[in-house]
């Protein structure tokens, strides 16, 4: 058999040996390294794979470890973890649940604003969901509200943090992209391609971002006026009142601060994300400081849930490394190539392709696994098709964001369903999050119809 | 089995160690990256090897904690089926795992490392920059220690299954059981 | 023994003017000339390794050969930054009389020895130029707490006078540029500077790079299988590096001013010399390091650093005293 056709089934086939026996539980890294390995050594043994290759593992790790624009990970996550410690979530919702709650529907529309500002101010996702989860859905639920809908709501808010900026997804997405860029723009004979940066990333999300939460929003205000059974207004006591305007002040500063500070000087050109990314550490180390929460054992957890959550998001890319070696050198970048220029549809067929792999796979894969695996094969050949890069990066956020919304498996549901009460059943929280998936879709096609959403900001920014 | 149950403490003992104090290099990070930018925008001023510093300190913690954090069951796992099987089933897993995957995985960044890293240590390697930082050596180690912690908590995984199998997992401190694996995300 | 295919790793992007097209047209040039019993696959920076782990691949054995510049590797070896090109040092024909005729490769070799590699010049992009800077430089006082990217030696030359510097990838340097991050950035020459943008941002173009008086290119083989090539083969190689180092210098000499003048009549860039005082400090300090260099511990890079410094000696009488004379001439007396 001719052997350039044998490695590329051989790559075909590796993709799906490997989600194959990830379906087996064992941790994601490890079995992307180990099922390539195997497939490498039948590639070696039909002639097709030279394990020489391998020789190049080491080089790459080393230039993960040296990767200055990849620091802004850690020090996102610390600023995240820092803030979630400081226990400023908590009084943001608590305080916007008073300012609301005589409003139909304000409930909700406090969890999607306060959703919005946390999304805003960390890179992490997760941890919202269960913030949320834990204080404001018994809160929706004494008050009457719908299970479905509070679920749902509570589940779409606290992913937002995935594609509002600053995002640690979009770090690595840019980190990427920028690379995958210039490579393809040279090799096409565009010798000034406009440079894509992470900065470019996070200025591309932020409209849409905010276009996601203005849909959540609508749907809120459209329930309170069509079904306001679903979520009714609960009276605040006048005591309760008397120092809201303070209390709001106080919950609202610190974050805002936060904000403008790290957002401001990346949009702004001020400062790289990795040099904004520290800046904002600090900063929340001095508001959990003002709180008296800056203990030493909340450092130690702190470092802890820092260090362990950055390894293991780099311990994939070590991993995925291994298959894109074994991929890449058995043909399968051709075979990808084929694949997505036959497609009917041309360029927006393949980009819908390439969206609806990325889409399953968020079935079952975590956001970093499938921005490891699938951006560095699909993204040369869509950006060749003439794709632009900031655009691709912000849909893909947004479908993956979807997917984890996506019941059954949608990673958000089961952060939910680990903190709700038994009365919410988990179909509950399915049928709850149906209409933020429909609004997720709804923000796609509108991404697709007016791809400017995505590129006129950062395009406005840096001219 | 005891001799086993023995093992799996003392390996887990020692990832617990190194992961922290390792963690505590991400305070070091946040430290060190910030005064590179209060020294650039405040002083115009600025200093190369600080400017590697912040950047290999971010390798040398990721690395060196990936044992632990395999030890805390932080790596992700497709989760669909392993979450809802019994505790025979998730040590099998395991034990399948760490054969077919985690040990040769080890095993081929070690072997296909160590050259690199030795030549790095014979030739005293500093930093690619020019007026940054000296022991490159030292950051190109971490490579070897990745695959070091992570082979050791590897085995430790898979005795954990053997004594799981044999049913004698009570011979493990409640902490390193089953039962306690805390839930990935 | 049949038909081989060799990998080549370079640290240049696809295409990139001059150096990355230079490495594709070595490796292809090779093919043709060994008649396909020597193949030449290049990956361009990135595709199989980051681009400062190149010269590691062909060490590794996860590559056959490496395209790039010997002071990327300076950190292996200080002496490499001479088979590239140092500060205040020497041109293209001077490096290139030096390493052929006045001991160089031989020192050359002594140093990647130790690597199992060989080293070919490979090409020159010639004197570079100085770098893009949003303000007028009047003298050193305005460079103090400039941020200026620049890497290597030439990086502490400017370090000394000053200057806070770092090191971008090319990819970032813009938008640095743009965002403030960078009030001044040095990259190639017109040529390659035309491609990145920089005139959009910064309009102050200065002359000449006394940093990089030339960047020479290399390619690295492995020595081991190099040797077990017959011989025609093994010529082929050498003789192509050496074809290529004047075809590389050719296509800058060529395109650098054409680019310049596009530059300078399209973009409204403004082409200045460095005042004589920071040429003078530059001087200072980039002997200062040339200094540390020939007193240096590891007895190769003192003996690299020395043999450099005596050929440089030689080279420059012919250099200085006879082709700058005509040069000057010419420039004053003959236009047509
Ligand atoms: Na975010
Ligand atoms: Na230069």
């Amino acid at each position: 058999m001719d052997p350039v056709l044998l490695g590329e089934i051989l790559a075909g086939l590796m993709f799906f040996g490997v989600i194959g026996f990830l379906m087996l539980g064992f941790p994601v890294a490890f079995t992307l390294a180990g099922v390539s390995l195997m497939f490498g050594l039948v590639g070696m043994w039909m002639g097709v794979f030279d394990p020489s290759n391998f020789g190049s593992l080491a080089g790459r790790y080393i230039g993960f470890m040296t990767n200055e624009v990849l620091v802004a990970v850690p020090l996102f996550i610390f600023m995240g973890v820092m803030l979630e410690r400081s226990k400023i979530a908590e009084q943001l919702l608590l305080t916007m649940g008073k300012l609301f709650g005589d409003l139909r529907g304000g409930l909700g529309i406090s969890v999607i604003i306060v959703g919005t500002l946390l999304a805003a101010s960390t890179g992490v996702v997760g941890a919202t969901v269960v913030t949320m989860g834990l204080i404001s859905l018994p809160a929706m639920l004494r008050a009457g509200y719908d299970p479905k809908l509070a679920s749902g709501v509570i589940c779409a808010s606290g992913t937002l943090g995935q594609i509002i900026p600053p995002s640690t997804v979009l770090i690595f997405m840019g980190d990427m992209l920028s690379g995958i860029n210039a490579q393809v723009q040279m090799a096409k004979g565009n010798f000034a391609p406009t440079p894509v940066s992470v900065g470019d990333l996070f200025a591309g999300a932020l409209l849409p971002g905010l276009l996601l939460v203005g849909l959540y929003l609508g749907w809120m205000v459209f329930k309170a006026i069509f079904d306001p059974a679903s979520c009714p207004a609960t009276p605040v006591p006048e005591a309760e009142k008397k120092d809201l305007l303070r209390e709001v002040v106080v919950a609202l500063v610190p974050p805002l601060v936060l904000i403008s500070a790290v957002l401001g000087s990346i949009l702004g050109g001020i400062a790289t994300p990795t040099e904004a990314a520290s800046v904002g550490a600090v900063g929340a180390m001095v508001l959990a400081a003002f709180r008296w929460r800056l203990s030493p054992r909340i450092v130690r957890e702190a470092v802890i849930s820092t260090a362990t959550i950055t390894s293991m998001v780099f311990i994939i890319l070590f991993g995925a490394s291994v298959f894109s070696i074994v991929f890449r050198l058995m043909g399968g970048d051709n075979l990808v190539h084929e694949f997505l220029s036959q497609l009917p549809g041309g360029t927006t067929g393949a980009v819908i392709a390439v969206m609806a792999i990325m889409f399953l796979l968020g079935f079952i894969l975590d956001t970093f696994e499938i921005i490891f695996i699938v951006i560095p094969i699909t993204a040369p050949v869509l950006l060749n098709l003439g794709v632009d890069p900031v655009w691709l990066g912000v849909i893909v956020g947004v479908n993956l964001q979807t997917s984890f919304l996506t019941p059954p498996f949608g990673f958000a549901l089961f952060y939910l369903r680990g903190v709700a009460p038994n009365s919410v059943s988990t179909g509950m929280i399915y049928k709850g999050v149906l209409p933020f998936v429909g609004l997720q879709i709804l923000a796609l096609a509108l991404l697709f119809l007016f791809p400017d959403i995505a590129t006129w900001l950062p395009r406005w920014i840096y001219s | 089995m005891r001799v086993i149950a023995g093992i799996v403490r003392a390996i887990s003992g020692f990832n617990w160690l190194v992961g922290n104090v390792f963690s505590w290099l991400a305070l070091a990070i946040v430290v060190v990256c910030f005064s590179v930018v209060v020294q650039r925008y405040v002083f115009s001023t600025t200093q190369l090897w600080m400017q590697d510093l912040y950047v290999w300190l971010n390798g040398a913690m990721f690395t060196a904690v990936a044992g632990f954090a395999l030890l805390r069951n932080d790596h992700v796992r497709v989760d669909i089926f392993y979450r809802p099987a019994s505790v025979p089933r998730k040590a099998l897993v395991d034990l399948i795992g760490v054969l077919l995957f985690l040990l040769p995985f080890a095993w081929i960044v070690y072997t296909y490392g160590w050259n690199f890293v030795a030549r790095s240590w014979r030739i005293h390697e500093a930093s690619p920059n020019p007026g940054g930082m000296p022991g490159y050596f030292v950051l190109k180690s971490f490579i070897l220690v990745f695959a070091a912690v992570i082979a050791l908590q590897g085995i430790a995984m898979l005795l954990r299954s053997v004594l799981v199998l044999a049913g004698r997992e009570e011979l493990l401190p409640s902490q390193l059981r089953y039962e306690n694996q805390q839930e990935t995300h | 023994q049949g038909n081989q295919t060799w990998r080549m790793v370079t640290t240049w992007p696809k295409n990139f003017p001059g150096l990355g097209v230079g490495a594709q047209r070595l490796g292809d040039r090779i093919t043709a000339a060994s008649g396909g019993r020597l193949t030449i696959q290049v990956y361009s920076a990135g595709e199989l390794v980051p681009p400062l782990q190149s010269l590691d691949a062909v060490i590794e054995g996860s590559a056959e050969m490496s395209h790039g510049a010997a002071y990327y590797w300076q950190n292996k070896s200080a002496g490499l930054s001479f088979f590239t090109g140092v500060p205040y040092g020497m041109t293209s024909r001077e490096l290139s009389g030096w390493v052929r005729y006045l001991g160089g490769q031989e020192i050359w070799d002594e140093i990647y020895d130790q690597f199992g590699v060989q080293g070919f010049l490979s090409g020159d992009t010639g004197n570079q130029a100085g770098g893009w800077f949003r303000n007028e430089l009047t003298g050193v006082s305005d460079i103090q707490g400039l941020r200026f990217r620049t890497p290597g030696l030439g990086g502490r030359v400017w370090e000394k006078l000053g200057a806070s510097v770092t090191n971008m990838a090319a990819g970032e340097i813009f938008q640095a540029l743009q965002s403030g991050t960078l009030d001044a950035a040095e990259f190639v020459g017109p040529y390659n500077d035309l491609a990145l943008g920089f005139y959009q941002i910064a309009k102050n173009y200065y002359f000449p790079s006394f940093i990089e008086p030339g960047l020479a290119t290399e390619l690295v083989v492995d020595k081991a299988k190099y040797q077990a090539l017959p011989s025609d083969l093994q010529a082929i190689i050498r003789d192509v590096c050496q074809a290529e180092y004047d075809s590389v210098a050719a296509d800058f000499a060529a395109n650098d001013p054409r680019a310049l003048q596009t530059l300078v009549n399209d973009h409204g860039v403004q082409i200045r010399q460095f005042p004589d005082e920071i040429l003078e400090a530059g001087a200072n300090a980039a002997k200062e390091i040339m200094e540390g260099l020939l007193s240096s511990g590891d007895a190769l890079t003192k003996k690299t650093a020395e043999s450099f410094v005596s050929a440089l000696n030689v080279v420059r009488q012919k250099t200085e005293g006879t082709d700058s004379l005509f040069i000057q001439a010419r420039e004053k007396y003959f236009h047509i």
